[in-house]
């Protein structure tokens, strides 16, 4: 009874109870009734040697995390068909085991209980051998993986298709076929008192400053968490301005943005069970630039950036400037068009700033019923939002024409920059709110407000606007436009201070 | 701490619901003018209103003209008797023209624009006009065949000045200035009515010759147009001038101006004072009917230019003639450029300028050239 209250409140077990016995019945009486207890999908698999003298041994591993079939070629037939020598005695067993006849490439010891039970749970085979205080782990993790596909949060017209999935180890794989240089450093954390979920910090030896890797570390592991199911959970515990709305560290599901911001000097971090990859610093430049940038010509990219920075401004702003307009101004608006508008919202029983919240509400609601459905289904709603929500509204005179029109803009010039998609709906607000106030006036407040937000701003030490407000030709290269890839000699001066040159000699091969 | 950014977010709300939303309006609760009138000062004002009546919403809003007239003390007091009655609330902002009648120019117009040009509730950009012949109410009640409204229609006959010519517009900014400018009378473009297919329809044509504010006298449309080329005002009129082609008699040939150049240099000397003028003209014949007439002869051409340029000499004496003596009116602001160029002469002779105007001698070169022919330099050949 002693024994049993004690575990429960998790005090750590005796330094004489957590050492395996040499009796297997013993050993697997203490798996079963303690580390294991109530585990249903704990397989304990008994079988002998051969020989003269068999022995008892029991191989432990949790069902649908290992490979069976290797298990039991090269594990179990080896073992069962393995006669042992006579005079062997404790430890000496295992040693002749592992040297002699498990067929695998990695094994090792274990002596502790708690220990065998964390390893299971990894996914490996544990073998006990009556007579033996020593447990033989044997590396045959294997479980249900999805096939590398083309990430949906991400997809490219033209660059490459692979996107991460869950398992870190190919995750990083996926980011090292793209670095190979032994620079490429990965360092393994283990967050969670629970999941004990692994964490990789990506970053290049001869690029990263060390105090950025270092500092990412710290932040990691100062975090004290039961769990981690996704890298959203660590972005949210170590980005900088947490109360802010506007993103400080980086995500994708792309090796190859994985790859390029490394070289540029970030550190990455992967995270065990989750497709997305943080990356930082982040600075808001970011948010306009896109993997296709960089592989398509220099000349469309920098016209789609731009499109990119309008679109972030009709977005966030086009319903406060029409609010304020309509409310407050009707003479800045051209003549011909502010009769129509005024003629298109008599009848309509509402005032401009409830049509357009409640748009914009209906637009989001249609929005997150699309994300979370099924896709057929989620056709289905856009149909009915479409026609239903805009035809019928207007000829019904709920709302007025132009206002479907200023919502239709607004919406879709949020999807332009998915990164800043979900803080464009509270800048929005609050800038419609201060434009149906004031008018322009508490517009073009509110804008400067923003601004003032986002100059305060840093992410691991560099100013979240860097580059943006510079008017240094080296540092805007790839900022509004993106200048060709044999102009772009160095790396980002906040980044990459340890070395920044990124074209070596003769920047283009053909002149 | 925690407790100051909260004091501090409390006064940003109260100064945002305390300051905001005073000159809130709803859009369609606004009534928009798109030109006004005045008709009559004495004893009372009549003010004409051409308003966009919006009706509908959704999918069948429609807007139609409606023209109100209210009597008042004012300008402004009449525009605001008209809420009551007709339960509208107009926004003048967006006005277009802004109509004089011509009994009210004849008695003087500052009356009629001085809240025009002092209100912030009408644009200084809106156009002036002076109606002949007719009232303001008449013009506005008048069917353009193409516009939605007269307003409308004004402001892009307006638009096209340089192609139609023959009237030179002015908005109420430059009016003011030449309002109170010394040495320069001030002109508006005349509007009134033709019929047209059974409707009436406002013509722009024409200026009204004013003398401090009061209208003397009318320029006619081919007046108007030699006017603005003494003005330095680019147009591009058409002129249909009888030429005689060598021996072979005389033929209408349609001439389009395409470039004019003036420049007007004000004299002084040995204590006289007349003025200088030259002005460049530039054609293209656009038509010339049967006239035998082909550009490849150089002689022809000279010939052409030479009959063009004594034409348009006529045509400018006979409208300094009229300026000085029948209408004695400084309104080419001769005065302003001596003010300006020869400030002496102007103290001297400034202070009686509509006498010194009158006698003023004016030497007037015009040079003409013909640069295009159109398609074809010779003239069409018909088979015997």
């Amino acid at each position: 009874m002693f024994f049993w209250q004690r575990t429960k409140k998790n005090a750590p077990r005796p330094r004489g109870l957590d050492r395996l016995s040499t009796s297997l019945d013993a050993n697997l009486h203490w798996f079963k009734a303690d580390i294991f207890a109530n585990d249903e999908t704990i397989v304990y698999r008994r079988f002998k040697t051969k020989g003269t003298k068999p022995r008892d041994c029991v191989l432990i591993y949790a069902d649908n995390m290992v490979k069976h079939e290797y298990l039991s070629q090269f594990v179990l037939r080896p073992l069962m068909e393995a006669d042992l020598p006579k005079n062997l005695k404790g430890e000496e067993i295992a040693d002749f085991l592992a040297e002699q006849v498990i067929q695998s490439d990695g094994s090792e010891f274990v002596y502790g209980y708690s220990e065998i039970g964390d390893k299971t749970m990894d996914g490996v085979g544990v073998i006990l051998v009556d007579g033996c205080a020593v447990g033989i782990v044997v590396d045959a993790q294997g479980w249900a993986k999805r096939a590398i596909s083309e990430p949906p949060s991400e997809s490219v017209v033209r660059g490459p298709r692979q996107g991460f999935g869950e398992d870190l180890g190919v995750n990083i794989s996926l980011v090292r076929l793209r670095l190979s240089s032994p620079n490429f450093k990965t360092k393994f954390l283990h967050v969670g008192t629970q999941s004990k979920t692994r964490v990789a910090i990506l970053y290049l030896d001869n690029v990263t400053s060390m105090d950025l890797v270092s500092e990412v570390q710290r932040r990691i592991e100062q975090m004290k968490i039961d769990a981690v199911l996704d890298s959203g959970y660590i972005q949210e515990f170590i980005q900088d301005a947490p109360y802010s709305p506007f993103p400080t560290i980086g995500q994708t599901e792309r090796p190859d943005v994985v790859a390029a911001k490394v070289l540029e000097g970030r550190v990455a971090v992967l995270v065990d069970g989750s497709p997305f990859a943080l990356t930082m610093p982040y600075l808001l430049v970011e948010a306009f630039q896109a993997n296709e940038d960089y592989y398509n010509h220099w000349i469309s990219a920098t016209f789609h950036r731009m499109v990119r920075y309008v679109s972030f401004f009709l977005t966030t702003s086009i319903p406060a400037i029409y609010i304020a307009l309509i409310n407050y101004h009707p003479q800045l608006i051209p003549t011909n068009l502010v009769i129509s508008i005024s003629a298109s919202r008599k009848n309509v029983p509402f005032p401009g700033i409830v049509e357009i919240v409640v748009m914009g509400l209906v637009f989001e609601i249609l929005r997150e019923g699309g994300v979370r459905l099924p896709r057929p289904v989620g056709q289905a709603i856009s149909i009915v939002g479409a026609i239903v929500l805009g035809e019928a509204a207007v000829s019904a005179s709920l709302v007025s024409a132009p206002m479907i029109i200023v919502v239709g803009i607004t919406g879709v010039a949020g999807f332009v920059v998915p990164s800043l998609h979900d803080l464009a709906v509270p800048i929005r607000l609050f800038l419609v709110l201060l434009a149906s106030a004031l008018g322009l006036y508490g517009f073009v407040f509110g804008a400067i407000a923003v601004v003032l937000l986002l100059s305060s701003m840093e992410s691991f030490g560099v100013p979240y606007l860097s580059t943006m407000t510079t008017l240094v030709p080296e540092d805007v290269k790839d900022t509004v436009v993106r200048v060709p890839w044999w102009k772009m000699a160095l790396r980002p001066r906040y980044l990459a201070s340890k070395d920044r040159q990124r074209l070596q000699g003769q920047t283009r091969s053909k002149n | 701490m925690r407790f100051r950014h909260a004091g501090i977010l409390a006064l940003c709300l109260v100064c945002l619901l305390l300051s905001g939303c005073w000159d809130y309006v709803e859009i369609e609760a606004l009534d928009f003018v798109l030109g006004l009138g005045v008709d009559q000062i004495d004893p009372e004002y009549v003010v004409v209103m051409e308003m966009a009546k919006t009706s509908g919403g959704g999918q069948q809003a429609s807007v139609e003209p409606k023209v109100l007239a209210t009597k008042g003390q004012s300008v402004s007091s009449a525009g605001r008797a008209l809420s009551n009655p007709a339960g509208l609330r107009a926004i003048w902002s967006h006005a277009y023209v802004f109509l004089i009648s011509e009994q009210v120019a004849q008695d003087g117009i500052l009356p009629a624009v001085e809240y025009i040009v002092r209100s912030r509730n009408t644009r200084s950009t809106i156009w002036v006009f002076i109606t002949r012949d007719c009232t303001a109410e008449e013009v506005f009640k008048s069917k353009p065949p193409m516009a939605n409204s007269v307003s409308e229609h004004l402001n892009a006959v307006v638009l096209m000045q340089e192609t139609i010519s023959g009237f030179l517009p002015l908005q109420v900014w430059e009016l003011h200035q030449e309002l109170a400018d010394e040495g320069v009378y001030a002109t508006l473009p005349t509007v009134r009515l033709v019929h047209e297919q059974g409707e009436l329809v406002p013509l722009v044509e024409g200026t009204a010759v004013l003398k401090d504010d009061k209208m003397i006298g009318w320029l006619d449309g081919h007046e108007s147009d030699i006017f603005c080329l003494l003005k330095g005002i680019l147009q591009r009129g058409h002129f249909v001038i009888d030429t005689r082609v060598e021996d072979k008699g005389r033929f209408p040939i349609t001439y389009e101006l395409v470039g004019n150049q003036l420049q007007a240099k004000p004299v002084f000397k040995d204590g006289e004072i007349s003025m200088s003028l030259s002005l460049d003209m530039q054609f293209a014949v656009e038509e010339m009917g049967r006239a035998p007439l082909n550009f490849r002869d150089e002689k022809m051409a000279s010939s052409v230019e030479a009959q063009l340029a004594t034409a348009f000499q006529e045509w400018v004496e006979e409208l300094f003639w009229k300026l000085q003596h029948e209408l004695n009116a400084d309104v080419l602001g001769f005065g302003r450029l001596f003010k300006r160029k020869e400030p002496e002469a102007w103290r001297r002779f400034g202070k009686d300028w509509d006498t010194n105007f009158r006698n003023l001698p004016v030497d007037v070169e015009v040079t003409c050239q013909v640069v295009v022919a159109g398609l074809s330099s010779e003239p069409i050949n018909v088979r015997d």
